[in-house]
């Protein structure tokens, strides 16, 4: 066990030298059966090459920043085991769909404006007064929306996404998951404020129901049904009598 | 994107498939309007196409035509987000029922053909 290695290939890019990325080969070792491939990053950095850039904070599955392309498949790079690929190598790259600042670091400005744009927090038309209490919710409430809820921002449903890929300026998958996570909780009133953005040709109608962000999220949530969900919702608001009330 | 990004994954590539069948159908649809537009004009007018050729095109456009329903209607039960006396109804549900009208649809439609055929 002492001996076995595994080689890891990752993308380098110093936006002030190089053109274009490249690949770099580090040769680590692969000393415990539960190394995730953040951790060969991070012995990458501490060992072997100190300039190597990556985001990544809580090492486990919660925080969301550690998402990476291995071997072309969008994940969680903390776990994502090594034991999985041994004695294969590993090829990490930065998300895909997103343009990379430096090494395996990406430009997620995009995806933070497009989170704000879907107002994912409550919304009261009259705020409930903190001394009035709990606002209370039954068990079956909270269901309508938990899995949406689960969302980390990881972004690795975006980098799956073709459809965001050919066209960025569609909404995409984790903000319009949110969205529904907000508009199916009974305590939300702010769905006619959320609409404008997700009604939009670029908001839900640029789906086309490829579903692979429903495969890649790491968290089980599934965003291609809050997609359609939305689809339908929307069109019955538009077409129904009464439809668009609150 | 690279021009070959559906290629890279099973997924994608069965994805494309399914938008793909799409074209055909479409292509077929247009035939029978215009067979239809061609109706008009009486029996004399009416010359619908009778070659082997057409017939597989046809049949090909049908397994198409299958294939987007079936992988259109399995999905019913992710869409459709239904609550029945405050309860939701069961996706599979959903999805047999959208299966059933689907069928029935196709058995009023084809006797209601055979009828005019006649």
């Amino acid at each position: 066990m002492a001996d076995k290695r595994i080689t890891i290939q990752a993308t380098r890019f110093d936006p002030e030298k190089d053109e274009k990325p490249h690949l770099q080969s580090y040769d680590i070792p692969f000393t415990d059966e539960s190394m995730v491939v953040l951790d060969a990053l991070n012995h990458i950095k501490s060992y072997v090459d100190g300039s190597l850039s990556y985001r990544w904070s809580c090492r486990m599955g919660i925080c969301g920043s550690c998402g990476m392309m291995v071997n072309g498949t969008p994940k969680l790079t903390c776990s994502a085991f090594l034991r999985d690929y041994w004695p294969h190598k590993i090829v990490v790259e930065p998300l895909n769909n997103f343009p990379v600042i430096r090494d395996l670091v990406i430009d997620m400005e995009d995806f933070m404006h497009k989170l704000k744009s879907v107002k994912p927090w409550i919304i009261r038309k009259q705020e409930i007064p903190l001394g009035a209490g709990a606002h209370r919710q039954l068990p079956a409430q909270i269901e309508e929306f938990r899995q949406f809820s689960e969302c980390i921002n990881c972004m690795l449903c975006y980098s799956a996404c073709p459809v965001y890929g050919l066209n960025d300026k569609f909404l995409g998958p984790a903000a319009i998951a949110l969205a529904r996570r907000y508009t199916l909780d009974s305590r939300d009133e702010g769905l006619k404020q959320r609409l404008p953005v997700i009604a939009e040709a670029e908001g839900v109608w640029e789906c086309s129901f490829v579903g692979e962000c429903s495969v890649v999220c790491p968290k089980g949530v599934d965003p291609a049904k809050a997609i359609q969900q939305s689809k339908l919702d929307t069109t019955l608001r538009f077409t129904l009598p009464y439809g668009n009330r609150d | 994107m690279p021009a070959g990004w559906w290629l890279r994954k099973r997924h994608y590539f069965m994805y494309v498939v399914r938008e793909f069948t799409a074209l055909p159908m479409a292509l077929w649809l247009l035939w029978l309007l215009f067979d239809i537009k061609s109706a008009g004009a009486g029996p004399a007018g009416f010359q619908p196409p009778r070659s082997t050729g057409f017939v597989i095109f046809s049949a090909v456009c049908l397994v198409f035509a299958m294939y987007h329903s079936w992988t259109f209607l399995k999905l019913a039960g992710v869409i459709i987000h239904l609550n029945v006396l405050d309860k939701p109804v069961p996706p599979r549900l959903i999805v047999f029922t959208m299966f059933a009208l689907w069928a029935l649809a196709s058995i009023v439609i084809g006797a209601v053909l055979i009828g005019f055929g006649r």
